[in-house]
């Protein structure tokens, strides 16, 4: 699973993944930290939470937009190498501002993990209601295990992934603005740390900082 | 008496053949990363039987062993599934193997 994008994540029935991510941006000169929280109910399906909250600046309204998303797993082949699989998202956008109207969400994830490759494609289109404006992103991350080259024969060594993306937000009436993304994940079988730096490549202003932390349980 | 005696000690032999560990190994496809370790060990540990858990990634296995009675068929490639991956094989090892 990527850096920017928490809907191709992998979690089994019962299982729980809790995501930490702060977000700092450079130009904007805000800290942003985003909770995801994402449940198992079945092998094929998963609630998936998110929560922004601004750390810096202070001041009002630091909740963003809440989002639930619910994820069918509507084809998947697995083989010795790796899994390729397709999940259907379906969910709702809300702000915790009674002044701000919510949106339905909708959208796609298509997983390819072959071997020590990774690639993760998703797409999720936001339709506002009332004066909230239509929205949408997509996420292309590709991750690589750089160590270890070959597994122990049983048991676990600790995994070091890099992380390349492409991402794109959109809101209508706006111009789309892409990302790219490199980062670094260490994984471990219940914890993930995970480390990038994100710019904006539609005007080349923005920068992000992104550090991140991931408890399976 | 003799034969309370001669009954004793076929006994003795014959409990830790019936009651000992016994060990099989599961291939399953679809196992990527040490997430899908966790995730299996923690289905795999619900089981009351089983005693220990030893998973590859690099052979794409998992390994149980289990204190009397194997889970069935069906409950492994059960749990299999809810955890995510697909069972593919399942093979019964003589304990000496497993050493």
């Amino acid at each position: 699973m990527g850096l920017r994008s928490l809907v191709a994540l992998p979690v089994d029935k019962g299982g729980s993944v809790l995501r930490l991510t702060l977000e700092s941006a450079d130009e904007a000169a805000t800290d942003v930290l985003i909770a995801n929280l994402a449940y198992g109910i079945g092998a094929r399906q998963t609630l998936l939470l998110g929560l922004p909250y601004r750390v810096d600046p202070g001041g009002d309204d630091r909740s963003g937009d809440g989002s639930l998303l619910y994820r069918h797993i509507a084809w998947q082949r697995d083989s010795f190498a790796g899994t390729r699989r397709l999940g259907l998202l379906v969910g709702a956008l809300a702000s915790s501002q009674s002044d701000d109207n919510p949106a339905a969400q909708i959208g796609a994830v298509y997983t390819w993990f072959e071997n020590r490759n990774e690639f993760d494609a998703d797409l999720v289109f936001q339709a506002g209601s009332g004066d909230r404006p239509d929205a949408a992103r997509y996420d292309l991350s590709w991750q690589y295990r750089l160590h270890p080259e070959r597994y122990p024969e049983w048991g676990l060594s600790r995994e070091w992934h890099g992380v390349i993306e492409l991402n794109g937000r959109w809101r209508d009436g706006e111009d789309v603005l892409h990302q790219a993304t490199v980062g670094l994940q260490w994984v471990h079988p219940r914890a993930v740390l995970e480390g990038g730096f994100a710019r904006d490549i539609s005007n080349g202003s923005e920068e992000l900082l992104l550090l991140s932390t991931r408890f399976h349980f | 008496m003799k034969n309370i005696l001669l009954a004793g000690i076929l006994l003795a032999f014959l409990v830790p053949v019936t009651s000992g560990a016994r060990t099989l190994e599961v291939d399953i496809h679809g196992l990527t990363c040490a997430f899908c370790v966790d995730s299996l060990e923690r289905a795999f540990r619900k089981i009351e039987s089983v005693r220990d858990i030893k998973i590859s990634l690099e052979h794409k296995k998992l390994r149980l062993v289990t204190e009397g009675d194997l889970p069935d068929d069906a409950t492994i490639r059960q749990t299999i599934l809810d955890a995510g991956f697909t069972p593919v094989r399942i093979t019964v090892l003589p304990n000496a193997a497993t050493d």
